[in-house]
């Protein structure tokens, strides 16, 4: 089957505004970041802050296919892929998923740099910082500890083939031959669903890793990631 | 509409390799561009062009099982390529 991706690119120009450019100033080394409808239309930004003495950085992010492109996925501060370590963080785009991305790829690092998400449709700035997601790792850090005392564990696997991570979750068996591991399988991952099996005292999700994230807070059932799953020491 | 969504490039695409149907998968921010695009691609073009009516995540969240409809060709608007660590997240 034929495939076609359309990045539908914004097509007016895009720029900051005085009162974001002043508030970048404030960083000697900026990394900018977009979602692919502006990354290809930052030439105006990059010359407002160079003109403003300010170091641009920026990277291909580990799954991304372009430059300065930021997905929701890219967690960790290793997937970025940067060479240096930059003063703040600037997103350019309309939403909140791409930029809470920076955030938590940051939550394991030890100087916390604050993300400006600069919204080029209403033109005003607004800055994340660790707070913005204390709710999601403080429920993290609890179903870490939960999955640890657990017997019984559900994994999640999608049949989406962009997200499917059945042979990486196999690893879960040989990492702890103490616990029983059952496998479900799904499309579209619905964790209102868990309740069906009581048996299950903990989760592991292997599909979009922002399922462990931003949707275990709101979920009466402990979740964690493969990643997290695999790497706990 | 201030997004580029290429139809040109598509009904190009769709003449080029002779395609039949057509299935658009949209963000949700686009989602309501979508009758615009079907009308554009079926009057240009002897189609028939289906609308993907679930979740649209990025380019990791791709429809399957398409070809018992016999889907030949789908379009994802508001995605790049998804680069997938076959070793995990």
């Amino acid at each position: 089957m034929d495939n076609l991706l359309i990045n539908a690119e914004y097509k007016e120009e895009i720029k900051l505004t005085d009162e974001t450019l002043n508030y970048c100033k404030k960083f000697k080394t900026i990394a900018l970041y977009s979602s692919i409808q502006f990354s290809s239309n930052l030439d105006k930004i990059l010359s407002q802050l160079k003109e403003a003495n300010i170091n641009v950085i920026t990277s291909q992010p580990e799954r991304t296919n372009s430059q300065s492109q930021i997905l929701g996925c890219d967690l960790s501060y290793k997937n970025l892929k940067l060479t240096q370590k930059p003063d703040a963080f600037l997103y350019i785009g309309d939403g909140i998923f791409h930029p809470r991305a920076l955030v938590l790829s940051q939550k394991d690092e030890e100087n916390f740099k604050e993300v400006i998400r600069f919204d080029p449709i209403t033109n005003q700035h607004y800055i994340l910082n660790l707070k913005d997601v204390d709710k999601i790792l403080k429920t993290y850090k609890g179903a870490l500890i939960k999955f640890l005392h657990s017997d019984s564990i559900g994994v999640i696997i999608t049949l989406k083939p962009g997200q499917q991570q059945f042979n990486p979750s196999k690893q879960l068996k040989e990492k702890y031959p103490n616990k029983k591991f059952y496998f479900f399988i799904d499309n579209n991952i619905d964790f209102s669903k868990a309740e069906d099996f009581p048996f299950i005292q903990c989760w592991v999700n292997t599909a979009c890793p922002r399922i462990g994230f931003d949707d275990a807070p709101n979920l009466p059932i402990p979740i964690i990631n493969l990643t997290e799953a695999l790497n706990i020491e | 509409m201030n997004y580029n969504l290429e139809i040109e490039k598509i009904i190009e695409r769709i003449k080029e390799k002779n395609h039949k149907t057509i299935l658009l998968q949209l963000a949700d921010g686009l989602k309501p561009e979508a009758k615009n695009i079907v009308d554009t691609i079926e009057k240009e073009t002897n189609t028939t062009v289906l609308i993907w009516f679930g979740s649209c995540f990025g380019a990791c969240d791709t429809p399957f099982g398409l070809t018992q409809l016999g889907v030949d060709l789908t379009v994802q608007f508001g995605h790049n390529v998804f680069i997938k660590n076959p070793k995990g997240w």
